[in-house]
């Protein structure tokens, strides 16, 4: 089973991502966190629990996609788990930034839920059966 | 060659020494004329034909003095310089003499007497040269010193200044007297110590640049000097050393420029430039955050009607999701209209209509402007005597609305909100940058019992678009307090956040004392 941890401080996001995921396969398991400090506390006091992909986007309050990045990716038991950077908008030193502390992909929010789906299934190489 | 031998004395003079007379004769550098002991010209030679241009036939059995001015004869200058000759053995003289045709020459000659074994004098023999050249070029090169030295003293734009070796003003020009105000009969037999600011005298800066010009032939510096009055001029100056044939140092030449001006006007534009690059930062930041910020509303109103369109038959769904959409557009609305006031805000103050402002007036209108919120959550609001300021009206409306509504937000319980003020020196603001200027201040504190932040957020939360609170907890664009230091920076004041979480938190606000057109 994939466990998919996403931490966006935007609601509506939140639920664009889980109906998306549920979409292409509703076994993929997917918890939502509002902000860095809250996933970091969560993964420290929660031992057991080891997502197989991490969604953080950039631009939260308190803190900022990036440091919790660094903070996860300090994290031994997080060692398998894939890192993906998830923003409105992209900048380059914020690009050059995330794949240095270890994220795979600078994963920019696509306006439309397909696009999304699409992607998704590319991250989670799932052949996708909507592409129509 | 040989005049007729009127006396037996000439006779035994001139048929001496066939060479030797060969010898004078052939000489074409000198006027070598023989003359009797009245100046008649009795021998001539090809050296005075050359200079003076008449024949030997013409010439022989002429008094000398036709070669002399008429001045000259009039001074009975020939007779002077044949008694002198006579009296002494020889006589010398330079002046102008006259060619035949009338023209004119430079002749420095020696007039030496002739004696015979009686020691009686028997004629003279007057040696000429043709010195015009040189008379002409020593006459160019004095004049041009004098030029050059008349050029020194009128040079108004310099002050040019001659030095002893050991830095004793020797020369002063009229420049020097524009630039530094002593006259010369003021300063001559002064040191050039006088010129420096007292901490560079003490530092040894004008030894300094003296040795340095000693060293390695120039010194140059850039600096503040002081006028005869006090006053402090930007000087631009040149130590130049002097040398002897030898080598060594024997004075300086000082020239000094006043760019007091050329200062300024650097001063002004270092800070204009350095302000424009911290507009241009910051404008590059507002334009990140704000593509950022506007493409988040906007991508969620593609995706929401992306999504209505998939489910259109799902009454609820398109409902729910229509409802989101025009959250968005609505948000996007007004984060459109709160860039538009942060980058209406003008940086300079010459463009910001600044009056009197009473803020107790300012706090009342906004607490009518928030009427609805304030019953909605029974919040109270108290304000002591707060002091009238110079400001902008309208700034100040914004600025006291940003927080006072910020207080009325970031609530759980009834929210109660002080404000108070206070006058404090520029010393006991702690945490204000190093370019805040000097002087007083009214301290005006705004403080809450609402959430408050972590202290660790007191800079961060004046930054554009941060927020320290999720979105769907406290509405908010994210502008507000970014607007608010604006504001303060834009009438030369200070802002501060303070704050323990859960306990509520304090802006202080610190705006200078001053008068309007101050």
């Amino acid at each position: 089973m994939i466990h998919c941890l996403v931490i966006d401080d935007d609601e509506d996001d939140q639920e664009i991502f889980l109906m998306c995921v549920k979409k292409i396969d509703a076994e993929i398991r997917c918890l939502t966190m509002n902000d860095g400090v809250e996933a970091v506390s969560m993964l420290v006091s929660d031992t057991s629990y080891v997502p197989d992909y991490i969604f953080i986007d950039v631009n939260m309050p308190k803190m900022g996609g990036i440091d919790c990045l660094r903070i996860l990716k300090n994290m031994g038991r997080l060692k398998y788990t894939r890192f993906f950077m998830y923003s409105t908008t992209s900048e380059n030193s914020l690009l050059v930034e995330s794949k240095r502390l270890g994220a795979e992909e600078f994963v920019v929010k696509p306006p439309r839920t397909a696009e999304l789906k699409e992607k998704l299934c590319n991250i989670f190489k799932i052949v996708s059966n909507m592409s129509a | 060659m040989i005049a007729n031998q009127e006396t037996s004395d000439m006779g035994s003079l001139t048929g001496k020494n066939d060479l030797y007379q060969k010898m004078v004769e052939e000489i074409q550098d000198y006027a070598i004329i023989l003359l009797d002991t009245d100046g008649i010209i009795r021998n001539w030679n090809k050296g005075a034909q050359k200079i003076e241009l008449y024949t030997e036939n013409e010439i022989l059995g002429k008094h000398f003095s036709i070669f002399y001015l008429q001045d000259d004869i009039d001074n009975n200058l020939p007779q002077k310089l044949i008694a002198e000759a006579k009296e002494t053995g020889r006589s010398v003289q330079e002046g102008w003499r006259k060619r035949k045709g009338g023209s004119k020459f430079w002749g420095s000659i020696a007039i030496t007497a002739l004696h015979d074994d009686d020691n009686d004098v028997i004629g003279y023999c007057k040696v000429t040269r043709d010195l015009t050249d040189k008379k002409i070029s020593d006459d160019n090169l004095r004049m041009s010193e004098e030029r050059y030295h008349q050029m020194i003293a009128e040079v108004q734009d310099y002050a040019i200044i001659l030095l002893s070796a050991d830095g004793t003003i020797e020369n002063w020009n009229a420049g020097a007297q524009t630039i530094k105000g002593y006259t010369s009969s003021e300063i001559l037999g002064k040191k050039i110590e006088i010129f420096y600011t007292p901490e560079d005298r003490n530092a040894g800066l004008p030894q300094r640049l003296l040795t340095e010009a000693r060293m390695s032939g120039k010194a140059t510096h850039e600096g503040w000097r002081v006028r005869k009055d006090g006053s402090k001029f930007w000087g631009a100056i040149v130590i130049t050393a002097l040398h002897n044939k030898d080598g060594l140092v024997i004075g300086f030449s000082k020239v000094t420029r006043d760019l007091t001006e050329k200062k300024m006007a650097e001063e002004k534009l270092a800070a204009y430039t350095a302000e424009l690059e911290i507009q241009n930062s910051e404008l590059e930041q507002f334009a990140y955050v704000a593509s950022h910020d506007l493409q988040e509303p906007l991508r969620k109103i593609q995706t929401f009607s992306d999504l209505i369109r998939q489910n259109y038959d799902d009454k609820e769904f398109v409902n729910r999701y229509f409802e989101k959409l025009e959250a968005s557009a609505k948000r996007m609305s007004e984060l459109i209209k709160s860039l538009l006031n942060y980058s209406r805000l003008t940086k300079h103050e010459e463009n910001t209509y600044l009056e009197q402002v009473d803020l107790n007036t300012v706090v009342n209108e906004i607490k009518q402007d928030f009427e609805l919120l304030i019953e909605e959550k029974a919040a109270n609001i108290f304000y002591e005597s707060l002091p009238v300021l110079t400001g902008n009206r309208t700034q100040m409306g914004q600025l006291f609305s940003n927080l006072i509504g910020n207080s009325l937000k970031f609530t759980k319980d009834v929210p109660v909100i002080n404000i108070r003020s206070a006058i404090v020196e520029r010393e006991q603001i702690n945490d204000a940058p190093k370019s805040l200027a000097s002087g007083r201040y009214n301290l005006i504190i705004i403080e809450d019992n609402g959430i408050g932040f972590d202290m660790r957020y007191s800079k961060t939360i004046f930054s554009l678009f941060k927020r320290l609170h999720g979105k769907q907890d406290y509405a908010g664009t994210g502008i507000g307090l970014a607007l608010s230091k604006k504001i303060v920076e834009n009438h030369s004041g200070h802002i501060s956040a303070h704050s323990t979480p859960g306990k509520g938190s304090a802006f202080h606000i610190y705006l200078p004392v001053r008068n309007i057109g101050k």
